[in-house]
This record gives C-alpha cells, sequence and structure tokens, in this order.
C-alpha cells in the first residue's frame, strides 16, 4: 500500500484541508512566495510502488532521462527498504500477486534484477472453488490449452508473489543506480496551489508544492501516486467514485507443513469464495504462505483477537469447513482449535484439492484493512496525472491492485516519452490525453469484473448458486475458454 | 468559396486534378502573394491582391501578405491554445511534422550535426510547431514568424508559460512578413530547418514565395512544409464538410482554389539548380484515431513535403 502523504494545514489563512485543496484557482499571496520555486519537469508525490516505477522508468529510457525530476515521500525511504541479509524465516505480509505483464515492464526499466530473487515465488497453477457448492476451477498452463500446438515458449508462471518492501526496494535500487533524481524523503506536502504570474514567467497554470522542509517546486507536470486518499487529486478537483464494501481483507504470513502438493517446483495459488468474502492462501518461498482473507469487520476484529492457535486453526478450518460452521466459529469467544479439530474429523475433505495445512502464524503478521471501491472520474488534468491507488482502489480478490498500479507507471512513461519527442509540453492536457485513453478504460473493466466477482460470490443460497457453480464448471471443462482467462490474469493480450 | 467562384480554378494547374482528397484542417495566417506560381504565367486576375484593404499587418511596399487572411486569423487568435478548441486538428498533427523532419534528417545523404539545430518557422501562428521546436533536446534556437500581430500576442503569452521556451535566445518570435526578414550575409548563417505548415494553401502565388524563403535556408538545411492538394474532394471535404456542415473547422479558414499539388511543387524544385532529395508523406485525418500516415494520399489529400539545400 502506498504510504500516504499526509499534508498539514499551512498557515493560518487555510485552516482546513477542504478550504487548502478546494479552491483550485487560488493564487498564492504575493507575501507569501518570496523565493522564486524550484522550476521542475515532473514532479512525483508518493514513493510507493508506482510513483518508484514511474520515476525509474522515465530514467531509464534515453529519452526521458534529460527531464528533471524530483520525488516527495512522507516516510524515510531508508527505513522501509529490506536489508540484504534478510532472513528467509519470515515474510512480510504485504505481499502481491505481480503478473507476467508488470514483471516484465520491471525487467524492462532495470530495477527486477535489483530485487531479492530468493523472497520471490512463482506460482504455476491455481485452485479457485466456491465455497458454498464446492464448484471447482483449477488454473494450470497444461489444461488451459491455447487453441493451437503448445509451444516451449510459452509460460509455466501465473504469477510471482513478492512482498510489496521487495518491489519497493528493487525500484529503490535501480533509482538509486540511475541517479538523478531529487528525492526529498521524510518530508511532507503541506499545501499545493497553483504559481504566479510574474513579469517573466507565468506560472499560473503550475501546481507549486510547499514542502515541509521548506522549499517550493513548481512542477510541469505534478504526479500523484500518493494513495487512494491523494492531495494531489483533491488538488486537481478530480472526483473519484465509489463505496466501501463493509468487509476488510484480514492479510498474515502463515507457516505450512509443506512447500506445497506441488513441491518447491510447482507451487500452488488456492481461493475459495465464501458468502462473507473469499479467503485465499497465496505461496511464498519455502514451507510459506501468504493469507488475504476477506470479510466482515466484526469477523475481521475477531480474527485478530484470537490466540495464534485458534487463528491457524480457524485458517485451516476457512477452506474446509461449511459456511455455517464458520459463522459458528466467529462467535466463539476462543477455544476455536479445540473445536475445529472436532468438527473436521466428520466434514469430509479431499486434502489434495486444499492447501496443505497452517501450522503456525507469523507473530505479530495478522492485521487488517478496509476494502473499498473508487475510480477517480479521469486520471489527468492540466499539469496533473493520477497513477496507482490515487486514481483507482479495487477488490483485492483478483490481486490486480499492484499490477493495475505497475501498468498506469508504464503508460505514463510511454505518454510521457511520446510528449518529449515530439517536443510537447509533458504536463498540457493535449499531451497527457492518450495516457488517460490508455489505462482508463481496462482499469475500469477490472474493476467492474472484480466488483461483479464479489457480489456473485455474496450470495449463499438460491439460483445464483446454481448457475455461478454451472459457470465454473463449464469455464473448468473448456481449455481454449480457460487459456484465455488465463492470459487476461496473466497480464497478456 | 466554391471553386466556380474562383477563376483561379480553372487555371492551367487545374490538370493536377486527380482523385479525391480529403482535409479538415484548420490553417494557419497566410504569407506572400503575388502572381501564381512563376511557371504558371497564364494570366489571372489577381483576386486577393488588395494591399490596401487593411493597415492592421505590417506591409512593406513589397509585401504581399493577404489582409483578408490576416483578419480571420486575428479572430481566431484566442482559441487557439485551446486543447478542444478550433485548432484542436492542428495540435494533433503537430507530432508527425516532427516525425517527418527527423525522417529526412535521418535520410541525409551527407553527416550533418544532430545538435544545435537553428530553426526558422514561417506563419507560426499561435506556436504551435515553433514552442514544440524549440522543447527539442537538438534545438539550438527557433526563429518563428507571422504578419498576423494578434495571434503573435498568443504566441508571446503562451511562451511565459514555459521556462524552458523563455531562456534567453530559445524561442524569438518577430512579426515581420519573410520579404522583410533580413536574408543571411553568408549562407552558412541561414537555417538548418525552414518550416512552412499549413502556410502554403494560404499563399495567392506559392513559387515567389518559396523564392522568398528558399535563401534562409543552410547548405545542407532542410525546407519542410505541408498543405493540401486541390482537388474536388478536398473542396467537397474541407470547404463543405469540415467548415460548412460539421464545423470542426473555423468557417472562411480555406480558399480552395489556393491549394498547391504535390506534383506542382516536386515539379518546380526539380527545376532548382543547388536543390534536391525531395521527400513527400501523405497524411490523413481518421476521426477516432487521429493523423495516420497514407501512402500514395500526398496525390489527393494532406501532405508533407521537404527539399534539401546542396551543401
Amino acid at each position: 500500500m502506498p504510504p500516504r502523504i499526509p499534508c498539514r494545514a499551512h498557515r493560518a489563512a487555510c485552516p482546513t484541508p477542504a478550504v487548502r485543496y478546494g479552491i483550485r484557482l487560488q493564487r498564492r499571496l504575493a507575501s507569501t512566495s518570496a523565493s522564486a520555486p524550484d522550476i521542475y519537469d515532473v514532479v512525483c508525490v508518493g514513493g510507493g510502488p508506482a510513483g518508484l516505477s514511474l520515476l525509474a522508468g522515465l530514467k531509464a529510457s534515453p529519452i526521458t532521462n534529460g527531464l528533471k525530476v524530483a520525488l516527495i515521500e512522507g516516510q524515510d525511504l531508508q527505513k522501509n527498504r529490506l536489508p540484504k541479509d534478510a532472513s528467509l524465516d519470515s515474510f512480510s505480509n504485504r505481499c502481491s500477486s505481480l503478473t507476467p505483464a508488470s514483471m516484465r515492464n520491471l525487467q524492462e526499466i532495470g530495477a527486477w534484477r535489483h530485487a531479492n530473487a530468493a523472497r520471490i515465488q512463482p506460482y504455476q497453477e491455481m485452485q479457485v472453488w466456491d465455497g458454498v457448492s464446492d464448484a471447482r476451477i483449477s488454473f494450470d498452463w497444461d489444461t488451459a490449452r491455447s487453441l493451437g500446438p503448445r509451444t516451449p515458449t510459452q509460460p509455466t508462471t501465473i504469477a510471482y508473489m513478492i512482498e510489496n518492501v521487495n518491489t519497493v526496494s528493487a525500484l529503490l535500487g535501480r533509482l538509486e543506480e540511475l541517479g538523478g533524481v531529487d528525492i526529498f524523503a521524510s518530508t511532507k506536502v503541506d499545501a499545493i496551489e497553483l504559481g504566479t504570474d510574474t513579469e517573466q514567467l507565468d506560472l499560473s497554470s503550475w501546481p507549486v508544492l510547499s514542502l515541509s522542509n521548506g522549499k517550493s517546486l513548481a512542477a510541469r507536470l505534478l504526479v500523484g501516486a500518493d494513495g487512494a486518499n491523494s492531495p494531489v487529486r483533491t488538488f486537481a478537483g478530480i472526483p473519484s467514485r465509489g463505496f466501501d464494501y463493509s468487509r476488510h481483507g484480514v492479510v498474515a504470513t502463515l507457516n505450512l507443513s509443506s512447500p506445497g502438493w506441488g513441491g518447491p517446483d510447482h507451487k500452488i495459488a488456492y481461493q475459495r469464495f465464501l458468502p462473507s468474502g473469499p479467503i485465499a492462501m497465496l505461496p511464498m518461498p519455502g514451507n510459506f504462505a501468504t493469507l488475504v482473507w476477506s470479510t466482515t469487520p466484526e469477523r475481521a476484529a475477531k480474527l485478530k483477537s484470537l490466540s495464534p492457535a485458534d487463528f491457524t486453526a480457524m485458517v485451516n478450518a476457512g477452506f474446509r469447513l461449511s459456511p455455517t460452521d464458520l459463522e459458528y466459529l466467529h462467535t466463539l469467544p476462543s477455544g476455536q482449535a479445540e473445536e475445529i479439530a472436532w468438527r473436521e474429523k466428520h466434514t469430509p475433505t479431499n486434502e489434495r484439492g486444499l492447501p496443505v495445512r497452517v501450522t503456525d502464524v507469523q507473530g505479530g503478521s495478522v492485521a487488517s484493512f478496509p476494502l473499498r471501491m473508487r475510480h477517480a472520474d479521469t486520471y489527468t488534468g492540466e499539469r496533473v496525472a493520477l497513477v496507482g491507488d490515487a486514481a483507482h482502489t479495487i477488490h483485492p480478490l483478483a490481486g490486480q491492485g499492484l499490477n493495475q498500479g505497475q501498468g498506469d507507471a508504464a503508460a505514463l512513461v510511454r505518454t510521457i516519452s511520446h510528449a518529449v519527442q515530439s517536443g510537447q509540453d509533458i504536463g498540457s492536457t493535449l499531451a497527457l490525453e492518450s495516457y488517460n485513453e490508455a489505462r482508463y478504460a481496462e482499469n475500469n473493466a477490472m474493476l467492474g469484473v472484480c466488483d461483479k466477482l464479489h457480489r456473485l460470490y455474496s450470495v449463499e443460497s438460491g439460483p445464483v448458486v446454481g448457475l455461478r457453480s454451472l459457470g465454473l464448471r463449464a469455464v473448468n471443462a473448456m481449455g481454449p475458454l480457460k487459456g484465455f482467462f488465463m492470459s487476461r490474469a496473466a497480464g497478456g493480450v | 468559396m466554391k471553386p466556380s467562384d474562383s477563376l483561379r480554378a480553372i487555371r492551367p494547374i487545374q490538370r493536377h486534378l486527380t482523385t479525391p482528397s480529403y482535409r479538415l484542417i484548420p490553417a494557419r495566417p497566410a504569407q506572400a502573394q503575388a502572381p501564381l506560381f512563376a511557371s504558371a504565367t497564364t494570366p489571372v486576375s489577381p483576386i486577393r491582391f488588395s494591399s490596401t484593404a487593411s493597415s492592421q499587418p505590417k506591409e512593406s511596399s513589397k509585401s504581399t501578405v493577404d489582409p483578408t487572411e490576416v483578419s480571420h486569423f486575428n479572430a481566431l487568435a484566442s482559441s487557439w491554445w485551446d486543447p478542444v478548441g478550433p485548432s484542436r486538428l492542428l495540435h494533433l498533427m503537430n507530432p508527425l511534422r516532427h516525425t517527418f523532419i527527423s525522417r529526412c534528417r535521418a535520410a541525409s545523404s551527407s553527416v550533418s550535426s544532430n545538435s544545435n539545430l537553428r530553426y526558422l518557422d514561417i506563419g507560426c501562428g499561435g506556436g504551435i510547431f515553433a514552442e514544440s521546436a524549440a522543447r527539442l533536446a537538438h534545438t539550438a534556437s527557433v526563429t518563428a514568424i507571422d504578419p498576423t500581430p494578434e495571434v503573435l500576442k498568443i504566441a508571446e503569452a503562451h511562451k511565459r508559460r514555459d521556462p524552458t521556451l523563455a531562456a534567453p535566445g530559445k524561442l524569438t518570435y518577430i512579426n515581420t512578413s519573410i520579404e522583410d526578414l533580413p536574408q543571411p550575409k553568408t549562407p552558412q548563417e541561414g537555417y538548418d530547418i525552414v518550416s512552412l505548415f499549413e502556410v502554403l494553401e494560404h499563399v495567392n502565388a506559392p513559387g515567389p514565395f518559396l523564392e522568398h524563403i528558399m535563401p534562409h535556408v543552410k547548405p545542407g538545411g532542410w525546407l519542410v512544409l505541408s498543405t493540401i492538394s486541390r482537388t474536388w474532394t478536398s473542396w467537397l471535404v474541407t470547404n463543405v464538410m469540415a467548415e460548412d456542415v460539421l464545423g470542426i473547422v473555423p468557417k472562411g479558414t480555406h480558399d480552395w482554389a489556393k491549394y498547391v499539388n504535390e506534383s506542382e511543387l516536386r515539379d518546380w524544385f526539380y527545376g532548382k539548380p543547388g536543390w534536391g532529395e525531395l521527400k513527400t508523406m501523405g497524411v490523413m485525418y481518421v476521426p477516432g484515431f487521429g493523423w495516420k500516415e497514407v501512402t500514395g494520399s500526398e496525390g489527393w489529400g494532406n501532405y508533407f513535403f521537404a527539399v534539401r539545400r546542396a551543401e
């Protein structure tokens, strides 16, 4: 999740954030702009995966590496880096499933080789099933045959599980190698206002950022990579619409009894749709896995309050017991482990189709966050572009959030690159049009699909359950159709 | 104006009337006039010539700036930089101009310098091309001229919005016609790129007009222009559809009879010693997709044309 950039109220004249960002055309008083701002081509607010990917992409290309760029990040970037000798006995609970398309982009901008490869887990198979009807679909490149004969160059990897801190560290490593970015870390944006029209220069269309270190930067193009509550988006007056799912995502790092049914070289991701939301277990290196369990806020709070033994038992139960059993188990104050052990004896399961048993949960790794669906009305304004969560927030069930941000960054690099080559002002709405065109429809479709899936599987009984099960089984039986879905999920064509 | 309204529609170059054409672009301020192409010597009534009609633009005794065109573009000035305004098609076309110039320079038979290029943009209007040329990494300076005072004011004001362009000597606007621009003292003081985009179709006498321009090109440099072929479909598309029916191009922007065909330019430059390496590129505007290169369309639609001065 990209770090939030706090924006403190600046100066007594603007007491509330709403006032500060809400009035687009507010000009700075002459007395407050005694010194001229430093002029930048690109100022990126937010040093999360999307913002860093954008900057690395710009600096890695000979066309755009002459641009003067700055990064503003509220947190200490060095503190958030993965230590070189990080132990493989513990993993962060914030992980993402990186699609091959995102991975290729990281390779192209030279960041992938800076990642800690031992901590990345590719997976080759996906098992998805309906918690109510048990209808199942399995994804792997062997059963998902394309219409023609399979060629050796076709991928076997569906996606790569990677800790967000690993992605961020790789990008920071690459940026250090490339150089040429003015990084203002541990620095907050106090205010964003339009510049002034002086005798020499008319900066009245340029965003000018006042930083907590006293500096003031004028941006030809201001990039909001500043998360779901993006102050840059607020400055640009771009509305973001959506809703809360009244669901929380519970995450945790899990210890497993073995690397999995396929061994260390054939890892499997599991997702079971429960009426309260999907529970997913994604493979990490060795005997580790990461959990994403979307559920009601009450159940999320209950899960977080459990002892490690009870929590572990609940995760195992989440993939095995019926929705009714699970509902009851959430009402117990404690003692889930014993209760589950008894119930599992009376629930027939095919263990080969389920994730191997969880033996423990990594201390301190259980956390939760509210699930939201948000989409900005547009990704661009005059001298403003939004990337990543600032532009869209998606239900995590397809693991697309970070990938969308990487796709945004790559598309914005292409747009800027084209503008530079044809001498356009990279902050002009005309130059930015192609970025919005390239990303908006695609992201909107993905947001819609994930939202529909969430709704579809929230239904506990009735004809919808039968229909969705039929659909899942039908897709499962049809290799080429499955191949199509898989290549879409992998970010291919 | 319908072709039949103009005597010039039936002048000798009519033999070049070819296949249907396509033309949707709003145009830039006009420049000179005088007899038409030097080669097209058939007497034609000088319809547009009326040097006393307006005193607004700068006019020297020899200037042949068309006052009708000047007042037309004065009226359009304020919307020049509106990305969804009447000049949108020009904005969209601009990247192709650089594509074409890069292609010409890459194909040059000799090694010319790839940096510190000096541009002269004639009929610069609000500065769409001039600004973009000045921002390119290889550009030393851009001199941009236009006889229409109002659009130059817009250009100057817009230039101040970009610190890169405001750097001294980077981009200089001059309110003048090409005839009044002092010629370089030596050929080497000429420009590497002299551009003339969407201007020729507003000029009454392309031949003498080009003669005025050519001394400004440095030996080894390029004269690059874009315009429209004069065909029946270009009249239908640009004058009737774009201006009258769809209204996507401001009314009165185009005078079909002034359009110049690619073959006419080609023939004209073949007769000029010291000029060669002719290049053309036909382009077409496809709604929803933007400007696309269409091979062969230089014969009937919008096209780019370039010619190089021998070193």
